[in-house]
């Protein structure tokens, strides 16, 4: 069986895979923020360069606006009734998302390269 | 915009208390949401106490005692007083279900009856189903087969495939599940709600039926389907024990096994 | 009467009632191209066909027994107890394979059999071989064959668009000059508008009057709304002194266990824990057909040996099936016990009386669905424009006692010969005549009166007191002394009518109103069945007279009609049963005794 193109399923399935993904990520962020974050600003300092941790916190970041953007346009969806303030509200949550993404992204690439 | 305000008749104030003049210590006060579009009063709570050793068991008696007895302009829909007409649903003692099932004794307290949540309401407890009833149209619940059986001869099914729409077929129509969820109350107009997508799923899982892909085809919709977010009202308050959350699981699972 | 404000509409055909027969007449109409109106008064899956429990009867043979239309025929002339009608009851038995089979593809969740085939179950008075052994011809849905029926017929008529006016309550027929029905007025609940409907053809599917008697199963809304609207269009009615007492309603709820729980192995017991209906009938034993059964508990109970505190009533027991079973062929019965009684039928047996179920009378009809009545010596003279299907018509496929099954066979049957017949006999589109003004305000003024009906007695008090008299007066025995009790009760009650009054004023959903409007019909029914009860002097099926307890083919083997005047008094007369058979394919069955 094939089905017609539409874009429900689709949102609908990476919603599921990316909460499916941010377990692990999230099972290995707390505890590093637990044990090697919250001492010294060296300890952080090392932390954050290593290669490892910096591609996690990439994979993480990413998962998770992603995530959050899709999330965020369920709760428009459900809530805002008004076809262009919706519209607007979902465009801009997407623009946000990318721009805190971008944002982060680059502030780990920053630590890292310092 | 979600809207902050209440609109217009939506504070319930207190209505007309019908004390009861009795001996008996067996008593139990009802309070019933009372409506009508005729003048522009708001809805008030009329409190009716009944003398529970001179009703029947469930909260259906209740009801027509106070209609026979006391005030006869209460209005509701009944019928068949067995729950499988589907007529007397409502909101009794804060969960939607059909008022003949419900027994007065499992409940504590004062029995407040509301109509179901979040529909037009015609008046009392008589909500306007027209909506309800056009979604259930929309998703043409009728068997759809290219391949017409022998002529004068049953279509053949395996009682393992009949078994396949036990839970789905017995569906009362009482919107009860419908209008427990959340989801529907804010998107009713698009989303179809639990009692029409039980029913979707129902000719879907009937290994009669020959049109499953254009019925997966009509539901892939953000809103027609993907609105239910997994809540479970729907489940918890249907009054003939059914689960319409697990039938729209079931139609998300096939539409992802079948891309 | 300018206060109302009218909507005219014009159709082909005008349904009154969405239950099992009034569906499959709209099915078959819109599908065969009439402009057909279907005017119910509660949403269509909320009929009480919705409630049929046990199974739709068809000798379809799947369970290997050599079972024949021919068999199914013969049980239900001996079931009538020799007062059904014999062509309308081969027409019936004969349609009843390809009725089944077309509702099977119409989607109707049957159960099934390990082949494949539509599951059937035994049912009481239904037969192999004349009479030899029990038969298993009850084709079912677990035990919600009427949920599965009336919900596929409604999805049908989704399928072919057909036009519903629901929460519509039918006020009078529309009788033109010559006598002829030319459409119906109705009250829309919602707005409280009227309309008027014009159709060359005005069905009935209206539905039984169980809501007579105080304790039935019938549901709240079955008031017989189109019966007593021929009576007041100057038609009889016929046979209605022949109510049928199911076996097993719950003792005091008063709702329905199916007789299929009988067909799945279930049985009775009295205080004795004696299984009296092997003494009763020897061969069918609990499922012997329902009046024997009804009043061999009667006389178990009248003669001390009834269960419970009371000993006033038995018990059926289904403890003995395998749970398995039970969850698979009656789970609403399962889950109703346990509602209604807090019983658990895998363990304990359940408390059960006679109570009132099924109107073997009603409107007197051909086997097309057309009305008749008696002009003179022509018995059969068709009322132009008008039919009758279902519960509400007498066909009569039932005569003195209907037997399980055949209630939702006979809605399928004879809707679809309704619509058969009328796709004959409609000319599509054809135009309507003009309709005197006063036919309507006639019925308005009925319509206003109550409306505004103020006087101190309440709906529900006369309701009552006419429901207990019906109760006490035409119950499963009767004798001259209680029924001419209870025809001066009836009247007395049908009088203070008069002072009735209601307190809801408004025209919009006024289930006050409407409540009234019912009392009303209910109310000239209960006259014409307790005094058509009260002139049959003999026993015959559901009518058991004390008095004369034997059968009196002589003198009654005949149908009663009985019209009723706007003065609230009664008219009878006869019409002749038909003996003769519909072809030659089958011979005619004579009277004899009928035992079990």
């Amino acid at each position: 069986m094939n089905s017609v193109k539409s874009p429900a399923l689709g949102h609908w399935k990476l919603q599921r895979i990316s909460a499916l993904a941010m377990i692990p990520l999230v099972m290995w962020f707390i505890p590093s923020l637990l044990f090697s974050l919250l001492g010294n600003y060296a300890d952080a300092l090392v932390w954050f360069q290593s290669p490892f941790n910096t591609t996690g916190l990439f994979l993480l970041f990413i998962t998770l606006f992603f995530h959050a953007s899709l999330g965020l346009q369920v709760v428009i969806e459900d809530y805002v009734h008004n076809e262009g303030l919706k519209i607007a509200s979902i465009i801009l949550i997407k623009l946000l998302s990318i721009l805190l993404g971008v944002l982060s992204l680059l502030c780990v690439l920053k630590i890292y390269l310092s | 915009m979600a809207e902050f305000a209440l609109p217009k008749h939506s504070k319930v104030v207190k209505g007309i208390d019908y004390p009861l003049d009795t001996d008996s210590t067996n008593t139990r006060k009802v309070n019933v949401y009372r409506w009508s579009p005729d003048d522009d009063e708001n809805p008030r709570l009329d409190s009716y106490t009944i003398d529970l050793d001179k009703c029947g068991p469930m909260v259906l008696d209740a009801l027509i005692k106070i209609k026979q007895e006391i005030d006869s302009s209460l209005t509701f829909r009944r019928s068949c007083r067995e729950g499988i007409c589907g007529s007397c649903s409502m909101n009794i003692d804060g969960t939607n279900t059909l008022a003949c099932l419900k027994s007065i004794e499992d409940i504590e307290g004062e029995i407040n009856i509301y109509p179901l949540p979040h529909m037009e309401v015609v008046k009392d407890l008589v909500p306007d189903l027209s909506k309800a009833y056009e979604q259930l149209t929309s998703i043409k619940p009728w068997l759809q087969s290219n391949s017409n059986p022998e002529e004068g001869k049953s279509r053949k099914q395996t009682p393992n495939q009949r078994e396949k729409i036990d839970g789905l077929w017995e569906c009362v129509l009482c919107f009860s599940c419908s209008t427990s969820c959340p989801s529907y109350w804010w998107n009713g107009d698009k989303y179809l709600g639990p009692a029409v997508l039980l029913q979707a799923y129902r000719w879907i899982a009937d290994s009669r039926d020959e049109n499953t892909n254009e019925r997966l085809d009509d539901l892939e919709d953000s809103f027609k389907l993907y609105r239910c977010h997994t809540i479970m009202n729907c489940t918890k308050t249907c009054p003939k024990g059914l689960n319409p959350a697990k039938a729209i699981g079931e139609i998300k699972k096939l539409q992802l096994e079948r891309k | 009467m300018s206060e109302y404000e009218i909507i005219d509409h014009e159709h082909d055909v005008v349904v009154v009632g969405a239950g099992g027969a009034g569906l499959r007449a709209t099915l078959g109409m819109v599908s065969g191209g009439l402009k057909t109106a279907c005017i119910t008064k509660v949403f269509p899956t909320r009929s009480h066909t919705v409630a049929a429990q046990g199974g739709i009867g068809a000798a379809l043979n799947n369970m290997g027994e050599n079972d024949s239309w021919q068999f199914h025929m013969y049980d239900t002339i001996k079931g009538s107890d020799w007062l059904g009608d014999q062509d309308a009851i081969e027409y019936m038995c004969k349609e009843a394979i390809p009725s089944v089979t077309e509702l099977e593809n119409f989607g109707v969740p049957f159960s099934r059999t390990d082949d494949g085939e539509v599951y059937q179950r035994p049912f009481g008075g239904h037969t192999l071989d004349y009479g030899k052994k029990m038969a298993r011809r009850a084709c079912a849905a677990a035990d919600r064959t009427g949920h599965a029926i009336l919900h596929t017929l409604y999805q049908q008529c989704l399928k072919h668009q057909a036009e519903f006016f629901v929460e519509y309550i039918a006020l009078d027929l529309l009788m033109d000059d010559n006598g002829s029905c030319v459409g119906v007025l109705a009250l829309c609940m919602e707005d409280g508008k009227i309309h008027r409907f014009r159709g060359h053809q005005t069905v009935l599917a209206t539905g039984g009057y169980g809501r007579v008697y105080f304790s039935c199963t019938s549901a709240h809304t079955c008031t017989g709304d189109g019966n007593a609207m021929v009576l007041r269009a100057g038609l009889p009615l016929q046979d209605m002194e022949f109510v049928q007492f199911h076996p097993t309603g719950v003792y005091g709820a008063g709702v329905l266990i199916t007789e299929g729980s009988r067909g799945e192995g279930g049985y009775l017991t009295n205080s004795e824990g004696e299984r009296f209906m092997e003494r009763y009938a020897p061969t069918a034993k609990d499922l012997a057909s329902r009046d024997v059964v009804s009043r061999s508990m009667t006389i178990e109970i009248n003669e001390g040996r009834g269960v419970g505190p009371n000993k006033d009533h038995i018990f059926m027991h289904l403890e003995h099936i395998d749970p398995a079973t039970l969850h698979m062929r009656l789970p609403g019965i399962s889950e109703t016990a346990k509602i209604f009684c807090g019983v658990d039928v895998t363990k304990e047996p359940i408390p059960v009386l006679p109570t009132v179920h099924y109107n073997m009378g009603g409107i007197p009809t051909n086997y097309h669905g057309e009305v008749v009545t008696r002009k003179g010596n022509d018995q059969n003279a068709v009322v132009s424009g008008l039919m009758a299907i279902g519960e509400a018509a007498c066909v009569s496929v039932h005569g003195a006692n209907r037997l399980g099954t055949n209630s939702l066979l006979d809605i399928v049957v004879f809707g679809r010969a309704a619509a058969q017949r009328a796709l004959k006999t409609v000319q599509k589109g054809s135009s309507h005549a003009p309709l005197s003004k006063s036919v309507t305000d006639k019925i308005l003024a009925r319509l206003d009166k109550m409306r505004h009906a103020n006087g101190d007695v309440s709906v529900g008090e006369i309701r009552n007191s006419m429901q207990n008299a019906m109760q006490k007066h035409a119950a499963v025995f009767r004798s001259n002394s209680s029924m001419s009790e209870g025809v001066k009760k009836v009247d007395t009650i049908a009088s203070s009518l008069d002072g009735v009054g209601i307190k809801d004023r408004s025209m919009i959903f006024n289930t006050d109103l409407v409540e009234a409007l019912e009392l009303e019909n209910l109310m000239q029914q209960a006259i014409v069945t307790i005094k058509s009860a009260e002139q049959r002097k003999e026993s015959r099926g559901a009518h058991s007279h004390e008095d004369f307890p034997e059968r009196d083919d002589k003198e009654w083997m005949k149908h009663t009609i009985m019209w009723l005047n706007n003065k609230m008094q009664t008219k009878v007369d006869y019409r002749d049963v038909h003996l003769n058979t519909l072809t030659n394919e089958v011979a005619s069955v004579p009277p004899a005794a009928r035992v079990y």
